[in-house]
């Protein structure tokens, strides 16, 4: 199992980088990775209100919400979400916000 | 430069069979003939877990074993699963084509020149449709029906078999998406997609190596957990909830869709992607079919809810408990038929596969939505206007629905009758070419595997879409490809994301159905929305 080391900690991941135990998630551990995902400088508080929405979601269902949920509850459009996470919402938001790797027909 | 590899080179040790460089791949038009990039190389460490020596790409990504006694075991355990092939008990499902086309092809290679993957890879050897049929009949030559080695030496039919000739082969049998173009045009009938899915097959079944997308988060978490995306029914009626509030939105109607209502003419099934990625094809099902005064349902049975059954790419025992599931759904709700939506590999598992394992009670009639969509759009009970849709439109052909089962012409008449600039792409129908991400390659999304589908498999596909939209070219010009399937759209998506295809063509994907309800002349504002593209 591939292991990344952030701000002095080291993390399981799997062979794209998702967390694999979700339950180490930290804020401190998607602040040091968002270089990662291509996100300049820190976290704004736009960042986070899309990662605390994620994570609210996935804790309430078991995984990551619709494109158009995102940006509909959030009331942001797809440009935003992707100038924010520049790797994707799949991609790049759901790993810092510590979320399974999305599977299936999505 | 490519080297002509054979046989032989996959069983030497190290190195990589083929190696793909850009400078080999057929040449897409201007301005995407300037864009191929080197395919992503694994690192150091990744290469000490995953064995990538077929062609440096991993969509398995299997650690061989170390010491000669585990490699004997492997060896053995894929050979005693090359006997239960042969086996009318353990394979009574697939036996006689597979014998078939193993015994009858005479290596004319005139399939080759059919495969898109072989042909945009710059007509590497390794992709040849004949490659893997004839690793496996050499080893069934050699180890099953042990041939003397004089016949073996007449036949050119001997292998030295070895761990590692096996991990290539377990590799390249991802490296065909089993669109049956090759089987198409051969003389005598032989299916080498068929054999490319047995040795698959042979790999799940009897040693337990799949693509972790495809078995793990695939279809053991469908049965597990109702969805291979993990939604569970609760996920499922929140989702519901939304689009019913962006039904109300984008149209003024109060359309409620309707779960597990009992002793409807129809059960729908979706591919569990609709309502995550792509909801404005659920949206336009319940729009039209509510329209239409259809009598339908959903079901929130566990696996009820999504309709695909990847065990058709790659295990029947993950097939069959699938397909028994959606059919105990459709009995469970009394419906009189279950019919699939935009989704190909579910129509092959459901529609003909699923034939094989149906039985009593449960062979519930099955068909696909295509033709009752063409019944609604003929029956002139619902007003459209093509006026709607007056862009230019091409549509992709799903393998499975369309060369498989002879859907051809349903989703045709439909777009001549509400897309005015409809036109073919070359070619089309049964002659179509695979989007370049069936059989599960569109959802395995680990390492480089998805370089390898941008810039082989889908290949081909990409560039007769972007010649289909020739006399358009301008990115001001909005366009759309019609693909109703899942599985392309998911293809599409990753392709024209990757190449920038809105960017610089205009050119946006999406379902059929989409196109139906964006033609209706009730709707106070257009349907598509060309933003999501």
């Amino acid at each position: 199992m591939p292991q990344i080391e952030l701000a002095g900690k080291t993390y399981e991941v799997d062979e794209d980088g998702f967390l694999q135990e979700l339950d180490k998630w930290s804020e401190e551990f998607a602040e040091a990775y968002a270089h990662v995902e291509e996100i300049d400088g820190k976290l704004t508080e736009e960042h986070w209100m899309v990662i605390n929405y994620l994570r609210n979601y996935y804790q309430q269902f078991g995984i990551a919400p619709m494109i158009r949920k995102i940006c509909k509850d959030l009331k942001i459009d797809m440009k935003k979400l992707y100038e924010l996470f520049p790797t994707g919402p799949a991609k790049g938001a759901c790993k810092l916000a510590g979320l399974s790797k999305p599977t299936g027909c999505v | 430069m490519i080297r002509k590899t054979g046989i032989q080179d996959f069983t030497k040790p190290g190195g990589q069979v083929a190696e793909l460089e850009p400078a080999d791949w057929m040449k897409l038009p201007a301005p995407y003939d300037q864009m191929d990039k080197p395919l992503k190389k694994l690192t150091e460490d990744q290469r000490k877990r995953m064995d990538a020596t077929l062609d440096g790409v991993v969509a398995i990504g299997i650690l061989p074993p170390s010491m000669p006694e585990e490699e004997k075991a492997f060896v053995d355990r894929f050979l005693a699963g090359v006997e239960k092939l042969f086996d009318a008990k353990d394979n009574w499902t697939f036996l006689q084509p597979l014998y078939h086309s193993l015994e009858y092809c005479v290596k004319c290679q005139i399939c080759s020149d059919a495969c898109p993957a072989y042909v945009a890879s710059g007509r590497q050897d390794i992709y040849r449709p004949t490659m893997r049929p004839e690793l496996l009949r050499r080893i069934i030559s050699t180890y099953v029906k042990k041939e003397h080695p004089l016949l073996r030496k007449f036949k050119a039919s001997n292998i030295e078999l070895n761990a590692q000739a096996l991990i290539r082969l377990a590799e390249l049998a991802y490296r065909c998406t089993l669109c049956r173009r090759c089987a198409q045009v051969c003389l005598l009938g032989c299916d080498n997609a068929l054999i490319s899915r047995e040795i698959r097959k042979i790999f799940s079944q009897q040693m337990g190596i799949a693509p972790k997308e495809v078995h793990e988060k695939g279809s053991v978490q469908q049965i597990k957990v109702g969805s291979s995306t993990g939604m569970t029914p609760p996920a499922l009626a929140d989702i519901l909830e939304f689009t019913e509030e962006e039904i109300a939105e984008k149209t003024g109607k109060k359309i409620k869709i309707p779960v597990d209502k009992k002793g409807s003419d129809i059960l729908l099934l979706h591919n569990a992607g609709e309502f995550l990625a792509w909801p404005e094809n659920l949206e336009a099902f319940a729009i039209l079919f509510d329209a239409a005064g259809i009598d339908w349902t959903l079901s929130s049975e566990l696996v009820g809810y999504d309709a695909v059954n990847y065990g058709v790419w790659y295990d029947d025992v993950q097939f069959a408990r699938v397909a028994l599931r959606h059919a105990q759904a459709a009995k469970n709700l009394g419906v009189k038929r279950i019919s699939l939506g935009e989704c190909g590999h579910a129509h092959k598992a459901m529609i003909v596969v699923a034939d094989r394992v149906l039985t009593g009670e449960l062979n519930i009639p099955r068909e696909s939505a295509l033709p009752l969509m063409e019944k609604i759009v003929m029956s002139g009970r619902i007003k459209l206007d093509p006026g709607r849709n007056n862009f230019p439109v091409t549509l992709h052909d799903p393998c499975n629905m369309v060369r498989l089962m002879g859907i051809v012409e349903p989703q045709r008449r439909i777009l001549r009758k509400i897309a005015p600039q409809f036109r073919e792409m070359t070619p089309h129908g049964v002659e179509n070419y695979c989007c370049g991400g069936g059989s599960g390659f569109a959802i395995i999304q680990s390492n480089n595997f998805p370089d390898w589908r941008s810039s082989v498999s889908g290949r081909m596909k990409l560039k007769q879409t972007l010649d289909a939209f020739a006399d358009a070219p301008s990115a001001d010009v909005k366009k759309y490809v019609c693909a109703p399937c899942s599985n392309c759209k998911g293809q599409y998506r990753e392709l024209f994301n990757t190449y920038g295809v809105w960017e610089k063509s205009g050119i946006f994907y999406g379902g059929l159905v989409e196109l139906i309800v964006n033609a209706m002349a009730d709707l106070k504002q257009p349907f598509i929305q060309w933003e999501w593209h």
